[in-house]
């Protein structure tokens, strides 16, 4: 009896700590719906009025839908490639251990270090180069953006790739080599789907930077029509002035679609261990 | 069947490869006959966003002509500009401010002297870079002392003890008298401007600064300038507790008597609705100065590194922008500048753009000597020891100004 | 045989370490460089070499120095609460409780709020709710604008990383936590184990590569900081939260130094190789081989 009491509190308990956990998207929320002088007066209070007003204009501004069919192709596009080639990579560089693999590892792992602010003016100068000699137009396309953050998540998809591999046996691909799977096979068919729960993770973790990334695209993209979510709520910072209200509507929009993307992987997941339980 | 799947995966990463590597969109700089080419405009300014892709559109309706208007998010623009010249990706028309930015950029500049428009150019207003004029300006702007005409007489802030006075009598009432807000430019680059304006010729003063000659605690205008930070430290609310939403929201509610502003405050006051006062712009009474500081907004540039159709359709546009009635009416109407041209007329401007209107006509302003500070120093250097002088009490004004010689030295080296 | 292990290998490493050499590597390589340049970073605008001149000057760079020291202090920091928290939180929310799954999203959402908002909402949080709490419990030692403080503000920094990073690093520990085999657990709980020894015993030694993952993704995120403290200090008060990666961009952006910024990035990313790299192969060691 007193054990399921416990449990009941701890059950209630973690609930009440999560939502206390949220309170800074509570200050977000309550200020989508609130004019300047209503935010002024207090920031923190519930809204007087629940009008949709400032979700409708902030989608107007951004030309939501647009902006979010680019930042859906460009996310999507980018978190495929990224799981395809880091998944091989990151396998081949477990199961052939020599030097030439490890060298490729540290230099995958080493450069997520590398502030991005310091290599983004050499990155343009690359791809202007790319550009104007191969006529390969990486700037002010989506491709080349999706091309650019396929390299920038390259290194932390490897180094989780890495990581998870060494924990799936190797009898299993050994007895499907001696079947006669070539290693692409070996890899599709018996690696690649004991990695799904990594996958996923990769996946969440990719999505989510690249959903919200600012900086990149905004040197990348330039045309009102590729900009993507976090590019087209511009209008609402300036230098010194935020429409408080539009942001926090926009940012609120932007972040939904992952809301529900998460709660989905999530249910991948734990299916996912379920079917692994029984193999 | 696995021989098949195999090459499907196969095939579908090379696809995939192909794709991002080859997948080309090259529309670029198509230009059709008898238009113009397709030019893209980028600037710094977030507020007139909008109003310019409205703009635009309109220009292509009346001239057939193509605009891409960009867009930046306001304290990112600089560096976007930089990144996407580098790229060779620049833009058509681009702004820049006057000063160190302008001198930065202007390898870039493309000549307007010969334009028709820059006859029309307020005096001293045009941008000018050995001898040529490159840029035309937004428009101009000034700051000063935005007041609540209910709660202050300007007639009583004429100098350091009558703006003391002020102070505190407004703290004895519970009120506060007068603020600054955390925000770099508005905390110090703004009034520091007016010591600086006051001397005999600011860029001299600027330069020799720079090499050491003087120092500014060594002069006058900024000793007195110290006794006016010690004042309001003293009596006003502390301008570290202050943003600038909340300094607008407390004058908007009568709750501030004065705020040091410019007249683009305006558009944040707006947002508060109808006040139940008026309020004006006077000067920062430092040595009895009795005019507002004016400068230019920022500047119209063509890049002068663009295609020659593109400068072309670059010049053709700023040509329609400042000679045709759509164009002019926009500058005032819709992007809501105090018009730096003779041929643009100025009416229905409210009460802060009126006050810098009729100064710029009757010629009492002070100018802003802050554009020729050195590179980037108001956010780097002067706005931390500020954040120190008003957080340390038992710091003096006079060792504030030795802590901004100290820091201008280290910022020049 | 061996020509054709080459060939795969080639074929399976080829093409992503291709795409990352060129948005990656060079641009790295171009930029060390340019650390041996004086320029101000426009193309147009001459390039002077200096040889080891900008290396020798951010020794004798005061505030750069200073903010090593301050964002060693971060990254310990953070990497404590980040690491303590997000393990925590993926314990709880895999511990079968009926709130769980709820908990679990709850606790990842502050995860997709990036960048500069982040810090804005934030400030509100540290100047008006601090303000408002304050007052009315009477707790004001406490509960006071945290950023205008010099100490407290670089706490709130670590309080606001922490918020942002626990739900990131458990999405991680939960993965290592579900991978491990059930059979393994019950055994254990057959054998006697109590729950603290299956913790200890059990679930962490095979939590290895989870905490190996999750040290290094918060010490570089740490040291890497940017967008936060723009938003939320902006480095103040008084430059005392200015961090490796702000007083860098304000050296290339700020007073337009190119050559200098990358020499000062340049030595950043040797000191965090360095640190990082050590952790990894020490955390590495340790790892359970299944």
């Amino acid at each position: 009896m007193s054990k399921v009491w416990s449990r009941r509190i701890l059950e209630v308990l973690l609930v009440v700590f999560a939502a206390a956990y949220l309170s800074p998207i509570y200050v977000m929320l309550v200020n989508s719906f609130k004019t300047r002088l209503e935010m002024y007066e207090n920031a923190l209070a519930l809204p007087s009025r629940l009008t949709f007003e400032f979700y409708a204009e902030a989608m107007k501004k951004m030309s939501f839908l647009t902006a979010f069919g680019n930042s859906l192709y460009v996310t999507l596009t980018s978190v495929v490639i990224v799981v395809i080639l880091a998944s091989m990579t990151a396998w081949m560089l477990v199961r052939t251990d020599n030097w030439v693999s490890r060298v490729i590892f540290l230099t995958f792992v080493s450069t997520m270090l590398i502030p991005f602010q310091t290599i983004m003016m050499p990155l343009m100068q690359v791809m202007d180069w790319i550009r104007s000699t191969l006529q390969i137009p990486m700037l002010n396309t989506h491709e080349g953006l999706i091309y650019m953050n396929v390299g920038f998540h390259a290194g932390m998809a490897v180094f989780l790739y890495h990581g998870f591999i060494k924990s799936v046996p190797i009898a299993l691909e050994e007895a499907a080599t001696l079947d006669g799977c070539s290693k692409f096979g070996v890899f599709w068919r018996i690696v690649f789907p004991m990695l799904r729960t990594i996958t996923v993770t990769v996946a969440i973790l990719d999505i989510i930077s690249m959903w919200n990334d600012y900086l990149l695209p905004s040197l990348v993209l330039s045309d009102k029509g590729l900009r993507t979510i976090p590019l087209s709520t511009f209008y609402f910072f300036g230098e010194f002035t935020i429409a408080w209200n539009l942001a926090m509507a926009g940012l609120t929009l932007a972040i939904i679609p992952v809301v529900i993307f998460y709660l989905f992987a999530q249910k991948n997941i734990i299916k996912g261990i379920a079917a692994g339980a029984v193999k | 069947m696995v021989k098949g799947k195999k090459l499907l995966v196969l095939l579908a990463v090379v696809a995939i490869i192909a794709l991002v590597a080859a997948c080309s969109g090259g529309n670029k700089g198509t230009a059709n006959e008898g238009k113009l080419a397709k030019i893209s405009i980028f600037q710094s300014k977030v507020e007139i966003a909008e109003q310019l892709e409205a703009l635009a559109q309109q220009y292509t309706k009346e001239t057939g002509n193509e605009v891409e208007v960009w867009g930046s998010v306001g304290d990112a623009y600089i560096t976007q500009l930089q990144a996407k010249l580098t790229a060779n990706q620049g833009p058509s028309i681009f702004s820049i401010g006057y000063g160190s930015e302008a001198e930065t950029f202007k390898s870039y500049y493309y000549d307007l002297s010969n334009e028709p428009y820059v006859k029309d150019i307020a005096p001293n207003m045009a941008l000018e870079i050995d001898g040529k004029v490159v840029g035309v300006p937004y428009g101009v702007e000034g700051f000063g002392l935005v007041y609540n005409k209910n709660l202050v007489n300007p007639a009583d802030v004429r100098d350091l003890d009558s703006f003391t006075a002020l102070l505190k009598s407004f703290k004895d009432q519970g009120k506060n008298g007068f603020s600054l807000s955390q925000e770099a430019y508005f905390l110090i680059g703004h009034i520091l401007n007016t010591p600086f304006a006051l001397q005999p010729d600011p860029q001299d003063f600027i330069e020799q600064l720079n090499s050491g000659k003087v120092k500014m605690a060594e002069t006058k205008e900024f000793q007195e300038f110290a006794r006016f930070l010690e004042a309001i430290r003293e009596y006003a609310v502390n301008p570290m507790e202050i943003t600038y939403d909340k300094q607008m929201g407390d004058f908007a509610t009568g709750k501030t008597a004065i705020v040091h502003q410019g007249n683009w405050s305006y558009g944040m006051l707006a947002d508060f609705g109808e006040l139940d006062f008026e309020y004006g712009m006077m000067p920062f009474p430092l040595m009895g100065n009795d005019k507002i500081a004016v400068g230019q907004a920022s500047n119209w540039v063509i890049n002068g590194k663009a295609k020659p159709e593109e400068i072309e359709a670059a010049r053709a546009f700023l040509n329609w922008l400042f000679t045709s009635e759509t164009g002019k009416n926009a500058i005032v109407n819709e992007f809501k500048f105090v018009p730096a041209m003779t041929t643009i007329k100025a009416d229905n401007l409210d009460p802060l753009s009126q006050a810098v209107y009729d100064a710029t006509q009757s010629g009492d302003t002070i100018p802003w000597a802050m554009n020729f500070f050195p590179q980037g120093i108001i956010v780097n250097d002067l706005a931390p020891a500020a954040q120190e002088f008003f957080l340390n009490p038992g710091m003096t004004g006079e060792q504030f100004l030795k802590k901004l010689d100290e820091v201008w030295a280290n910022a020049v080296k | 045989m061996r020509m054709k292990n080459i060939a795969w290998y080639a074929l399976f490493t080829f093409p992503l370490l291709f795409i990352f050499t060129t948005v990656v590597i060079i641009p790295f390589v171009i930029g060390i460089a340019y650390s041996f340049i004086e320029w101000d970073g426009i193309p147009a605008n001459p390039k002077v070499f200096v040889g080891f001149e900008n290396y020798v000057a951010l020794f004798s760079d005061q505030r750069f120095l200073a903010s090593a020291g301050i964002t060693a202090l971060f990254t310990l920091l953070s990497l404590i609460a980040v690491n303590v928290l997000g393990l925590l939180f993926s314990l709880m929310v895999t511990s079968g409780l009926k709130t769980s799954n709820a908990a679990r999203t709850m606790l990842f959402m502050p995860n997709l709020i990036g960048g500069l908002i982040l810090g804005y909402i934030w400030q509100f949080i540290f100047t008006d709710a601090f303000k408002m709490i304050g007052e009315t419990t009477g707790w004001s030692g406490f509960f006071f604008n945290w950023l205008l403080d010099p100490q407290y503000a670089l706490i709130a920094l670590v309080v606001v990383f922490t918020w942002q990073m626990a739900g990131y690093t458990m999405v991680i520990y939960i993965a290592g936590i579900q991978g491990i085999p059930d059979d393994v657990l019950e055994a254990a709980w057959v054998d006697g184990a109590n729950a603290w020894q299956r913790l200890t015993r059990i679930k962490f030694p095979l939590l290895m590569p989870s905490f190996t993952i999750c040290l290094f993704l918060s010490l570089s995120g740490a040291f890497k900081i940017y967008d936060v403290n723009l938003s939320l200090t902006n480095g103040g008060p008084v430059n005392k939260t200015e961090m490796f990666a702000m007083n860098i961009f304000n050296e290339i952006f700020g007073y337009g130094n190119y050559g200098l910024g990358q020499a000062k990035a340049i030595v950043f990313f040797l000191i965090v190789a360095l640190i990082t790299l050590t952790q990894v192969i020490l955390t590495k060691r340790r790892e359970v081989q299944m």
